[in-house]
C-alpha cells in the first residue's frame, strides 16, 4: 500500500512533465483499455505503462506493484475463463458438464480481459510514484477549477495512509504484549481477532483528525482565497507529449473504424 | 533474569541499530536505560518481549530464547507498558480491559476476576472498574494500561517512557507503584527522560549511544562522571549537578543524589553551622 501512494524522488523527464499531462497519460491508457478488448492492444498498453517507469528510472521500485497486481489479474483470469463458452474447446474439467471447459475462445479473452485489468491498476501508482500529492492537487485547483476542500480532502486522505501504518504497528504490538494471537486458523476467531486493532485504530484516527483540523485553523486554513508558492506552466515538452497522445488516440481509433487493427 | 549477548538489531533495509551489546539483568533489579533520541532505548526495551528479534546474537529472558518464542508466550513474563495507552484501549469497562490478557492466556473466569481486581486495587482504579476506560484522563488510561500488564502477572516489567505527557504528581504516582513492584521481587528496566526520576528511583543506569552501551553502573557512579554523559547531551541530575560545581569540596561530600543526601553530607562535613543559617 505504502509503495502505491509514495512519491519516488527522481530526476526524469517524467518526473519534470506537468502534473496535468501525467494525469491525462493516465486517462489516456485507462480510456483506450476501455475502448479496446483486443489482446494486442492492450498488450501494447501494459507495455507502454512499464515502459515510461523505465523512463522514470524507477522500474525496480514498481515491480513490486507490477507483481502484486499481475497475480490480482491471474486470479480474476481462473475465475473468467471458465464462464466463457464459446470457441473450440479444449479442456474439460468434468466430462460431460458443459460449463466447467476451457476454450481457445474463452482463454483469449480471459487474457485481454486480464490485461485490462492490469492496464487500469498499474496506470494509477505509476503517476502517484512521479507526481508529487502537493503539486497535483495544486493543478486540480488552479487549472481545472475543482473546489480546494475537496483536493485537500483527497490529499489529506493520501498523506494519512503511512501514519495510519505506523499506528497500526505500534497497536499490533501493544496487543500482542498482551498476548493477544492474529493467527489463528478458524476464520471466525481470526476475524473477531482483529478488533482489538480495529477498535483503538479508529480511536486514534479520529482523535488525529480532530488535531489536524484544529492545528489547520490555528494556520488559517479556509479564511478566503489562497495563493500557490509554486507554478505549474505547461513545458513544450508538456505540450508535445498531450498533443502526441490525442494524436496517438485518434489514429487508434480510425484505425480501428476501417479495420486495420483486426 | 535477561541475557543479552553480542546483540546486533538492524530494521530491514537498514544501518544497524543496536551493536554488539552484552549485558545481564539479575531478577529483583531496577534499571534505568538513558541515551539521547534515536540511541535505540526503544528498539532495545523490544527486544526484551520478543517484539523485535535479534539480528545477530542473543536475547534469553529466563533461560527462553526470544527467537524461539512468541510474544504471547513471552507475555506471562515480560510485561510491556507502551508509551501511549490508547494504542491497546478497546473494551468498553475498565474491568474489561484489564482482564483481556489473564483471558488470552487462558486463565478461568474465577481468576481473572481474582487477578483484575487485585490489579485495579495495586494501581488505585477500584472505583473505576465499571467505567469507560476512554472517559478517564490520561494519567488514568496509563494506569488501566499498567493494570492490565499487571494482571497478566509478569516477572518483568519494562516500562518505555511510563511518566511522558503526565504532570509531576501523576508521574511520581506511577513511579511509587513501579517501586511497590519491585519491593515485591519484579524485575524493572525503565526508559525515560526525566533524570530526576532516574537519580530517585533506579539502582542501576545503562546510557545507550548511538545504539552502543557507552556506561553501565550504579547511578551514583554514572551521574558523577558528567564527562562522559555529555558525550550524549545528557545532564546528571540536579544534586550530582551542583556538587560537581564545589570543586574543593567534592572529597568531603561524596557522591549525594537526593536533596537529603545532599543534606546529611553537609552536616557531616562540619556544615550544619551554614546550612541552619540559611
Amino acid at each position: 500500500m505504502s509503495i502505491v501512494a509514495n512519491y519516488l524522488n527522481r530526476d526524469s523527464l517524467v518526473h519534470r512533465l506537468n502534473p496535468l499531462t501525467k494525469l491525462l497519460w493516465s486517462l489516456w491508457v485507462m480510456g483506450l483499455s476501455f475502448l479496446f478488448g483486443d489482446l494486442w492492444v492492450l498488450t501494447g498498453l501494459f507495455f507502454s505503462v512499464v515502459g515510461v517507469a523505465l523512463i522514470a528510472r524507477m522500474l525496480r521500485e514498481m515491480l513490486p506493484v507490477f507483481k502484486g497486481i499481475f497475480f490480482f489479474a491471474l486470479f480474476f483470469w481462473v475465475f473468467q475463463v471458465f464462464f466463457i463458452s464459446e470457441g473450440q474447446p479444449l479442456l474439460t474439467l468434468i466430462p460431460g458438464n458443459p460449463g466447467l471447459r476451457i476454450t481457445d475462445r474463452g482463454i483469449f479473452i480471459a487474457t485481454a480481459m486480464g490485461f485490462r485489468l492490469m492496464v487500469i491498476a498499474s496506470s494509477f501508482p505509476v503517476l502517484l510514484a512521479t507526481t508529487q500529492v502537493k503539486d497535483m492537487v495544486v493543478v486540480l485547483v488552479e487549472k481545472l477549477k475543482i473546489p480546494y476542500n475537496y483536493a485537500f480532502m483527497f490529499i489529506t486522505s493520501l498523506r494519512f495512509i503511512p501514519t495510519f501504518m505506523n499506528e497500526m504497528e505500534q497497536i499490533i504490538q501493544a496487543q500482542c504484549s498482551r498476548a493477544h494471537r492474529l493467527d489463528s486458523r478458524n476464520f471466525v476467531t481470526r476475524f473477531f481477532s482483529i478488533c482489538p486493532l480495529a477498535i483503538p485504530l479508529m480511536i486514534t484516527s479520529v482523535k488525529k483528525a480532530e488535531q489536524m483540523a484544529i492545528s489547520m485553523e490555528t494556520r488559517g486554513f479556509g479564511i478566503g482565497k489562497r495563493t500557490y508558492l509554486h507554478r505549474h506552466d505547461f513545458s513544450r515538452t508538456d505540450w508535445l507529449v498531450s498533443i502526441g497522445l490525442v494524436l496517438l488516440a485518434f489514429s487508434v481509433v480510425i484505425m480501428n473504424q476501417m479495420g486495420i487493427l483486426n | 533474569m535477561i541475557q543479552v549477548e553480542e546483540l546486533t538489531f538492524a530494521y530491514p533495509n537498514g544501518l544497524p541499530v543496536l551493536e554488539n551489546l552484552s549485558f545481564e539483568i539479575k531478577s529483583g533489579e531496577f534499571v534505568a536505560l538513558i541515551g539521547q533520541n534515536g540511541a535505540g532505548k526503544t528498539t532495545l526495551l523490544k527486544q526484551f518481549n520478543g517484539l523485535l528479534k535479534p539480528t545477530r546474537g542473543m536475547v534469553r529472558i529466563d533461560g527462553m530464547d526470544t527467537r524461539k518464542s512468541t510474544t504471547g508466550l513471552l507475555a506471562q513474563k515480560v510485561g510491556f507498558l507502551f508509551q501511549n495507552p490508547d494504542h491497546q484501549i478497546f473494551l468498553p469497562t475498565v474491568a474489561q480491559e484489564i482482564g483481556f490478557g489473564p483471558a488470552n492466556l487462558g486463565c478461568s473466569r474465577e481468576e481473572i476476576d481474582k487477578r483484575v481486581r487485585e490489579a485495579a486495587v495495586q494501581v488505585g482504579l477500584e472505583p473505576y472498574l465499571n467505567d469507560n476506560p476512554l472517559f478517564l484522563s490520561k494519567g488514568q488510561r496509563q494506569r488501566v494500561a499498567f493494570a492490565s500488564l499487571l494482571s497478566m502477572r509478569p516477572q518483568v516489567m519494562v516500562l518505555d517512557e511510563p511518566t511522558t505527557g503526565q504532570d509531576y504528581r501523576e508521574g511520581i504516582e506511577i513511579m511509587e507503584m513501579v517501586k511497590a513492584l519491585h519491593r515485591q521481587g519484579h524485575t524493572i528496566i525503565f526508559v525515560t527522560h526525566d533524570m530526576e526520576l532516574v537519580a530517585r528511583y533506579a539502582e542501576r543506569v545503562i546510557v545507550l549511544s548511538q545504539g552502543r552501551i557507552l556506561m553501565d553502573d550504579t547511578c551514583r557512579r554514572v551521574f558523577y562522571q558528567p564527562d562522559v554523559l555529555r558525550r550524549t547531551n545528557l545532564f546528571p541530575s540536579q544534586i550530582p549537578c551542583l556538587v560537581q560545581r564545589f570543586d574543593r569540596y567534592q572529597e568531603e561530600f561524596g557522591m549525594p543524589l537526593s536533596v537529603e543526601e545532599f543534606y546529611k553530607a553537609i552536616t557531616d562535613s562540619g556544615g550544619e553551622e551554614y546550612v541552619h543559617c540559611s
